[in-house]
Protein backbone atom coordinates (compact mmCIF):
# COMPACT_ATOMS: atom_id res chain seq x y z
CA UNK A 1 0.00 0.00 0.00
CA UNK A 2 1.32 3.42 -0.73
CA UNK A 3 2.01 5.57 2.46
CA UNK A 4 -1.07 8.27 1.80
CA UNK A 5 -3.78 9.26 4.48
CA UNK A 6 -6.87 7.26 3.38
CA UNK A 7 -10.05 9.10 3.08
CA UNK A 8 -13.35 8.30 1.83
CA UNK A 9 -15.66 5.13 2.27
CA UNK A 10 -14.28 2.50 -0.41
CA UNK A 11 -10.97 2.36 1.55
CA UNK A 12 -13.31 1.80 4.58
CA UNK A 13 -15.03 -1.49 2.42
CA UNK A 14 -11.96 -2.59 0.67
CA UNK A 15 -10.71 -2.92 4.49
CA UNK A 16 -14.02 -5.04 5.46
CA UNK A 17 -13.56 -7.64 2.98
CA UNK A 18 -16.60 -7.67 1.73
CA UNK A 19 -16.49 -8.39 -2.27
CA UNK A 20 -18.60 -5.72 -4.59
CA UNK A 21 -18.67 -8.08 -7.42
CA UNK A 22 -19.76 -10.51 -5.52
CA UNK A 23 -22.71 -8.57 -4.84
CA UNK A 24 -23.27 -7.47 -8.37
CA UNK A 25 -23.26 -11.23 -9.68
CA UNK A 26 -25.61 -12.33 -8.32
CA UNK A 27 -28.02 -10.18 -10.10
CA UNK A 28 -26.31 -10.45 -13.61
CA UNK A 29 -28.84 -11.08 -16.39
CA UNK A 30 -25.84 -12.32 -18.78
CA UNK A 31 -24.72 -16.00 -18.88
CA UNK A 32 -21.70 -17.32 -19.99
CA UNK A 33 -20.47 -21.04 -21.23
CA UNK A 34 -17.13 -22.01 -20.77
CA UNK A 35 -15.75 -23.80 -23.93
CA UNK A 36 -12.48 -25.76 -24.85
CA UNK A 37 -9.83 -23.60 -26.73
CA UNK A 38 -10.30 -25.88 -30.21
CA UNK A 39 -13.97 -25.16 -29.87
CA UNK A 40 -12.80 -21.45 -29.65
CA UNK A 41 -10.25 -21.75 -32.33
CA UNK A 42 -13.21 -23.21 -34.99
CA UNK A 43 -15.48 -20.57 -33.85
CA UNK A 44 -13.24 -17.88 -34.73
CA UNK A 45 -12.37 -20.03 -38.10
CA UNK A 46 -15.60 -20.06 -39.12
CA UNK A 47 -16.44 -16.52 -38.17
CA UNK A 48 -13.34 -15.60 -40.72
CA UNK A 49 -14.36 -17.09 -43.55
CA UNK A 50 -17.19 -14.85 -43.23
CA UNK A 51 -15.37 -11.43 -43.39
CA UNK A 52 -14.78 -9.75 -46.40
CA UNK A 53 -11.57 -9.10 -47.32
CA UNK A 54 -10.10 -5.77 -48.96
CA UNK A 55 -8.62 -5.96 -52.51
CA UNK A 56 -4.98 -5.98 -52.65
CA UNK A 57 -3.14 -8.03 -56.39
CA UNK A 58 -6.35 -6.36 -58.13
CA UNK A 59 -5.81 -2.37 -57.58
CA UNK A 60 -2.00 -2.63 -57.19
CA UNK A 61 -0.53 0.09 -59.74
CA UNK A 62 1.25 -1.83 -62.82
CA UNK A 63 5.17 -1.18 -62.02
CA UNK A 64 8.10 -2.15 -63.72
CA UNK A 65 9.10 -3.84 -60.21
CA UNK A 66 6.66 -5.99 -59.58
CA UNK A 67 6.11 -6.90 -63.15
CA UNK A 68 8.92 -7.35 -63.84
CA UNK A 69 9.50 -9.73 -60.43
CA UNK A 70 6.49 -12.13 -61.96
CA UNK A 71 7.35 -12.43 -65.38
CA UNK A 72 10.78 -13.43 -63.59
CA UNK A 73 9.12 -15.93 -61.81
CA UNK A 74 6.32 -17.02 -64.67
CA UNK A 75 9.26 -17.39 -67.26
CA UNK A 76 11.93 -19.48 -64.95
CA UNK A 77 9.09 -21.61 -64.09
CA UNK A 78 7.84 -21.72 -68.06
CA UNK A 79 11.26 -22.97 -68.88
CA UNK A 80 12.01 -25.45 -66.01
CA UNK A 81 8.61 -26.92 -66.64
CA UNK A 82 9.33 -27.59 -69.93
CA UNK A 83 13.04 -29.24 -68.76
CA UNK A 84 11.44 -31.20 -65.82
CA UNK A 85 9.05 -32.16 -68.52
CA UNK A 86 11.56 -33.34 -71.40
CA UNK A 87 13.59 -35.14 -68.84
CA UNK A 88 11.05 -37.61 -67.04
CA UNK A 89 9.49 -38.07 -70.92
CA UNK A 90 12.54 -39.29 -71.42
CA UNK A 91 12.90 -41.39 -68.66
CA UNK A 92 9.24 -42.82 -69.10
CA UNK A 93 8.61 -43.19 -72.76
CA UNK A 94 9.76 -46.94 -72.94
CA UNK A 95 7.69 -47.49 -70.62
CA UNK A 96 5.17 -45.87 -72.24
CA UNK A 97 5.99 -47.77 -75.40
CA UNK A 98 6.07 -44.65 -77.18
CA UNK A 99 9.46 -43.70 -78.93
CA UNK A 100 10.88 -40.23 -77.42
CA UNK A 101 14.57 -39.82 -78.26
CA UNK A 102 16.58 -36.74 -79.73
CA UNK A 103 16.41 -38.15 -83.17
CA UNK A 104 12.19 -38.13 -82.55
CA UNK A 105 12.10 -34.83 -80.96
CA UNK A 106 14.39 -33.44 -84.06
CA UNK A 107 11.85 -35.25 -86.73
CA UNK A 108 9.48 -34.10 -85.33
CA UNK A 109 10.19 -30.18 -85.03
CA UNK A 110 11.67 -30.82 -88.96
CA UNK A 111 8.46 -31.64 -90.26
CA UNK A 112 6.31 -28.86 -88.92
CA UNK A 113 5.77 -25.84 -91.03
CA UNK A 114 7.63 -22.90 -91.41
CA UNK A 115 6.16 -20.56 -89.04
CA UNK A 116 5.50 -23.04 -86.44
CA UNK A 117 9.36 -23.78 -86.31
CA UNK A 118 9.99 -19.41 -85.56
CA UNK A 119 6.77 -19.48 -83.51
CA UNK A 120 8.10 -22.11 -80.93
CA UNK A 121 11.70 -20.52 -81.42
CA UNK A 122 9.99 -17.60 -80.11
CA UNK A 123 8.00 -18.82 -77.59
CA UNK A 124 11.27 -20.23 -76.27
CA UNK A 125 13.74 -17.97 -76.97
CA UNK A 126 12.00 -14.53 -75.24
CA UNK A 127 11.50 -16.37 -71.86
CA UNK A 128 14.79 -17.60 -71.86
CA UNK A 129 16.60 -13.84 -72.66
CA UNK A 130 14.36 -12.16 -70.20
CA UNK A 131 15.06 -14.40 -67.19
CA UNK A 132 18.48 -14.32 -68.26
CA UNK A 133 19.03 -10.88 -68.15
CA UNK A 134 16.68 -10.34 -65.61
CA UNK A 135 18.72 -13.19 -63.25
CA UNK A 136 21.64 -10.76 -63.96
CA UNK A 137 20.03 -7.71 -62.88
CA UNK A 138 19.04 -9.86 -59.56
CA UNK A 139 22.76 -10.48 -59.33
CA UNK A 140 23.37 -7.10 -59.36
CA UNK A 141 21.50 -5.88 -57.12
CA UNK A 142 22.64 -8.69 -54.72
CA UNK A 143 26.29 -7.02 -55.02
CA UNK A 144 24.57 -3.98 -53.86
CA UNK A 145 24.89 -2.02 -57.14
CA UNK A 146 21.96 -0.41 -58.93
CA UNK A 147 19.45 -0.08 -55.91
CA UNK A 148 18.01 3.31 -56.30
CA UNK A 149 14.52 3.63 -57.63
CA UNK A 150 15.17 5.84 -60.81
CA UNK A 151 17.93 2.59 -61.17
CA UNK A 152 15.64 0.15 -60.82
CA UNK A 153 13.01 1.37 -63.23
CA UNK A 154 16.25 2.08 -65.91
CA UNK A 155 17.33 -1.33 -65.75
CA UNK A 156 13.91 -2.88 -65.87
CA UNK A 157 13.28 -1.31 -69.13
CA UNK A 158 16.72 -2.28 -70.12
CA UNK A 159 16.25 -5.71 -69.81
CA UNK A 160 12.70 -6.02 -71.77
CA UNK A 161 14.55 -4.08 -74.63
CA UNK A 162 17.64 -6.17 -74.30
CA UNK A 163 15.37 -9.38 -74.30
CA UNK A 164 13.43 -8.61 -77.17
CA UNK A 165 16.52 -8.02 -79.69
CA UNK A 166 18.06 -11.00 -78.42
CA UNK A 167 15.04 -13.18 -79.06
CA UNK A 168 15.10 -11.50 -82.89
CA UNK A 169 18.61 -12.58 -83.03
CA UNK A 170 18.23 -16.07 -81.28
CA UNK A 171 15.33 -16.94 -83.52
CA UNK A 172 17.29 -15.68 -86.38
CA UNK A 173 20.06 -18.42 -85.57
CA UNK B 1 -1.35 19.34 7.18
CA UNK B 2 1.86 17.95 6.76
CA UNK B 3 5.12 19.85 6.73
CA UNK B 4 7.30 20.11 3.05
CA UNK B 5 9.98 17.80 4.33
CA UNK B 6 7.84 15.51 5.41
CA UNK B 7 5.84 15.19 2.05
CA UNK B 8 8.78 15.06 0.20
CA UNK B 9 10.06 11.81 2.28
CA UNK B 10 6.32 10.48 1.75
CA UNK B 11 6.83 11.17 -1.97
CA UNK B 12 10.21 9.63 -2.11
CA UNK B 13 8.52 6.59 -0.38
CA UNK B 14 6.29 6.53 -2.90
CA UNK B 15 8.59 6.58 -5.36
CA UNK B 16 10.90 3.80 -4.56
CA UNK B 17 7.60 1.56 -3.81
CA UNK B 18 6.81 2.18 -7.48
CA UNK B 19 9.80 1.35 -8.78
CA UNK B 20 10.52 -1.98 -7.27
CA UNK B 21 6.86 -3.33 -8.12
CA UNK B 22 7.93 -2.36 -11.79
CA UNK B 23 8.94 -5.23 -13.80
CA UNK B 24 9.76 -4.45 -17.85
CA UNK B 25 8.99 -6.87 -19.95
CA UNK B 26 11.55 -8.03 -21.69
CA UNK B 27 12.14 -11.22 -24.15
CA UNK B 28 14.48 -13.59 -25.06
CA UNK B 29 17.50 -14.31 -22.91
CA UNK B 30 16.42 -11.33 -20.22
CA UNK B 31 13.37 -12.47 -19.61
CA UNK B 32 14.98 -16.30 -18.93
CA UNK B 33 17.66 -14.71 -16.92
CA UNK B 34 15.45 -12.53 -14.50
CA UNK B 35 12.45 -15.14 -14.24
CA UNK B 36 14.31 -18.59 -14.24
CA UNK B 37 15.63 -19.94 -11.28
CA UNK B 38 16.82 -23.03 -13.51
CA UNK B 39 20.36 -24.07 -14.58
CA UNK B 40 20.89 -23.94 -18.75
CA UNK B 41 18.93 -21.56 -21.07
CA UNK B 42 16.63 -22.88 -22.90
CA UNK B 43 17.51 -24.13 -26.65
CA UNK B 44 16.29 -21.26 -29.14
CA UNK B 45 16.47 -17.85 -26.41
CA UNK B 46 15.24 -15.43 -29.64
CA UNK B 47 11.63 -15.50 -28.63
CA UNK B 48 9.73 -11.96 -28.95
CA UNK B 49 7.81 -11.55 -26.34
CA UNK B 50 8.44 -14.65 -24.43
CA UNK B 51 8.21 -18.70 -24.84
CA UNK B 52 5.19 -19.61 -27.28
CA UNK B 53 2.54 -21.42 -25.97
CA UNK B 54 0.55 -23.86 -28.74
CA UNK B 55 -2.95 -24.29 -28.46
CA UNK B 56 -4.97 -21.19 -28.32
CA UNK B 57 -6.30 -18.38 -30.58
CA UNK B 58 -3.78 -15.66 -29.14
CA UNK B 59 -0.71 -17.40 -30.29
CA UNK B 60 1.91 -15.87 -32.14
CA UNK B 61 3.49 -16.85 -35.37
CA UNK B 62 6.20 -19.51 -34.75
CA UNK B 63 9.58 -19.08 -35.98
CA UNK B 64 11.18 -21.57 -37.55
CA UNK B 65 14.66 -22.55 -35.67
CA UNK B 66 17.64 -20.22 -36.97
CA UNK B 67 20.23 -22.77 -39.24
CA UNK B 68 22.26 -21.39 -41.35
CA UNK B 69 22.09 -24.61 -43.76
CA UNK B 70 18.57 -23.20 -44.57
CA UNK B 71 19.34 -19.63 -44.04
CA UNK B 72 22.72 -17.69 -45.54
CA UNK B 73 24.62 -20.95 -46.35
CA UNK B 74 21.60 -21.60 -48.88
CA UNK B 75 21.27 -17.99 -50.12
CA UNK B 76 25.12 -17.86 -50.83
CA UNK B 77 24.93 -21.21 -52.88
CA UNK B 78 21.65 -20.22 -54.82
CA UNK B 79 23.65 -16.99 -55.86
CA UNK B 80 26.58 -18.72 -56.75
CA UNK B 81 25.07 -21.36 -58.83
CA UNK B 82 23.28 -18.27 -60.74
CA UNK B 83 26.29 -16.44 -61.13
CA UNK B 84 28.18 -19.64 -62.64
CA UNK B 85 25.39 -20.26 -64.88
CA UNK B 86 25.85 -17.03 -66.84
CA UNK B 87 29.84 -18.25 -68.60
CA UNK B 88 28.28 -22.01 -68.71
CA UNK B 89 25.60 -21.18 -70.86
CA UNK B 90 27.63 -18.92 -72.48
CA UNK B 91 30.28 -21.31 -73.43
CA UNK B 92 27.59 -24.01 -74.21
CA UNK B 93 26.24 -21.48 -76.56
CA UNK B 94 29.87 -21.29 -78.96
CA UNK B 95 30.67 -24.91 -78.15
CA UNK B 96 29.47 -28.56 -78.94
CA UNK B 97 28.06 -30.85 -76.53
CA UNK B 98 29.55 -33.77 -78.04
CA UNK B 99 33.20 -32.46 -77.60
CA UNK B 100 32.84 -31.72 -74.45
CA UNK B 101 30.80 -34.07 -72.79
CA UNK B 102 31.49 -33.36 -68.94
CA UNK B 103 31.14 -29.24 -69.72
CA UNK B 104 27.17 -30.24 -70.97
CA UNK B 105 26.50 -32.41 -68.10
CA UNK B 106 27.69 -30.01 -65.78
CA UNK B 107 25.34 -27.12 -67.45
CA UNK B 108 22.32 -29.63 -67.22
CA UNK B 109 23.09 -30.29 -63.76
CA UNK B 110 23.39 -26.98 -62.66
CA UNK B 111 20.48 -26.03 -64.73
CA UNK B 112 18.14 -29.03 -62.52
CA UNK B 113 19.73 -28.07 -59.49
CA UNK B 114 18.64 -24.06 -60.19
CA UNK B 115 15.86 -24.97 -61.36
CA UNK B 116 14.78 -26.94 -58.29
CA UNK B 117 15.81 -24.17 -56.08
CA UNK B 118 13.49 -22.07 -57.79
CA UNK B 119 10.54 -24.25 -57.55
CA UNK B 120 10.90 -24.72 -53.72
CA UNK B 121 10.87 -20.44 -53.64
CA UNK B 122 7.62 -20.57 -55.46
CA UNK B 123 6.41 -23.79 -53.38
CA UNK B 124 7.16 -21.78 -50.28
CA UNK B 125 5.44 -18.80 -51.27
CA UNK B 126 2.21 -20.03 -52.52
CA UNK B 127 1.99 -23.56 -50.44
CA UNK B 128 3.58 -23.05 -47.13
CA UNK B 129 3.12 -26.23 -44.76
CA UNK B 130 2.24 -23.71 -42.06
CA UNK B 131 -1.37 -22.09 -43.99
CA UNK B 132 -1.59 -25.42 -46.39
CA UNK B 133 -0.77 -28.67 -44.31
CA UNK B 134 -1.36 -31.27 -46.27
CA UNK B 135 -0.77 -29.79 -50.19
CA UNK B 136 2.26 -28.18 -48.51
CA UNK B 137 3.80 -31.44 -48.27
CA UNK B 138 2.76 -33.12 -51.26
CA UNK B 139 3.89 -30.24 -53.28
CA UNK B 140 7.60 -30.11 -51.17
CA UNK B 141 8.07 -33.99 -51.60
CA UNK B 142 6.42 -34.04 -55.21
CA UNK B 143 8.92 -31.26 -55.84
CA UNK B 144 11.88 -33.47 -54.93
CA UNK B 145 10.71 -36.57 -56.10
CA UNK B 146 10.40 -34.59 -59.68
CA UNK B 147 13.81 -33.29 -59.12
CA UNK B 148 15.60 -36.83 -58.88
CA UNK B 149 13.53 -37.86 -61.58
CA UNK B 150 15.02 -35.14 -63.51
CA UNK B 151 18.27 -35.76 -62.85
CA UNK B 152 18.01 -39.89 -63.43
CA UNK B 153 16.76 -38.41 -66.55
CA UNK B 154 19.35 -36.19 -67.50
CA UNK B 155 22.27 -38.71 -66.50
CA UNK B 156 20.41 -41.01 -69.14
CA UNK B 157 19.95 -38.60 -71.77
CA UNK B 158 23.33 -37.15 -71.80
CA UNK B 159 24.82 -40.84 -71.68
CA UNK B 160 22.86 -42.75 -74.00
CA UNK B 161 21.54 -40.14 -76.20
CA UNK B 162 23.44 -36.75 -78.08
CA UNK B 163 23.06 -34.36 -74.76
CA UNK B 164 21.37 -31.15 -74.24
CA UNK B 165 23.16 -28.72 -75.77
CA UNK B 166 23.46 -30.57 -79.01
CA UNK B 167 19.81 -31.55 -78.64
CA UNK B 168 19.50 -27.51 -78.53
CA UNK B 169 21.35 -26.64 -81.42
CA UNK B 170 19.67 -29.74 -83.59
CA UNK B 171 15.85 -28.51 -82.75
CA UNK B 172 16.22 -25.16 -83.48
CA UNK B 173 18.15 -25.82 -87.00
CA UNK B 174 16.04 -28.12 -87.89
Amino acid sequence: MLAVRAVGLRPAIRASGISVMALRATSRGVKTESITTTDQRSILDKQRLNRPSSPHMTIYEPQITWYGSIAHRITGVGLSVGMYAFFLSYLAAPVAGIPFDSSAVVELVHGLPEWAKVAGKTVFAFPFAYHSLNGVRHLTWDSTKLLSNAAVTRSGYAVIAGAIISTAALVMM
Amino acid sequence: MISATARRALLAQNRQLLRSQFTPIVGGRARWAATSSSGTPPESVYVPGGPVYKGSVNDPTPFPTPSKAHGSHHWAFERLLAAGLVPLTGVAFVTSGSHYPVLDGVLALSLIVHSHIGFDSVVVDYLDTRKKPVIGQVAKWGLRAATTAALVGVYQFNTNDIGLTELIAKVWTA
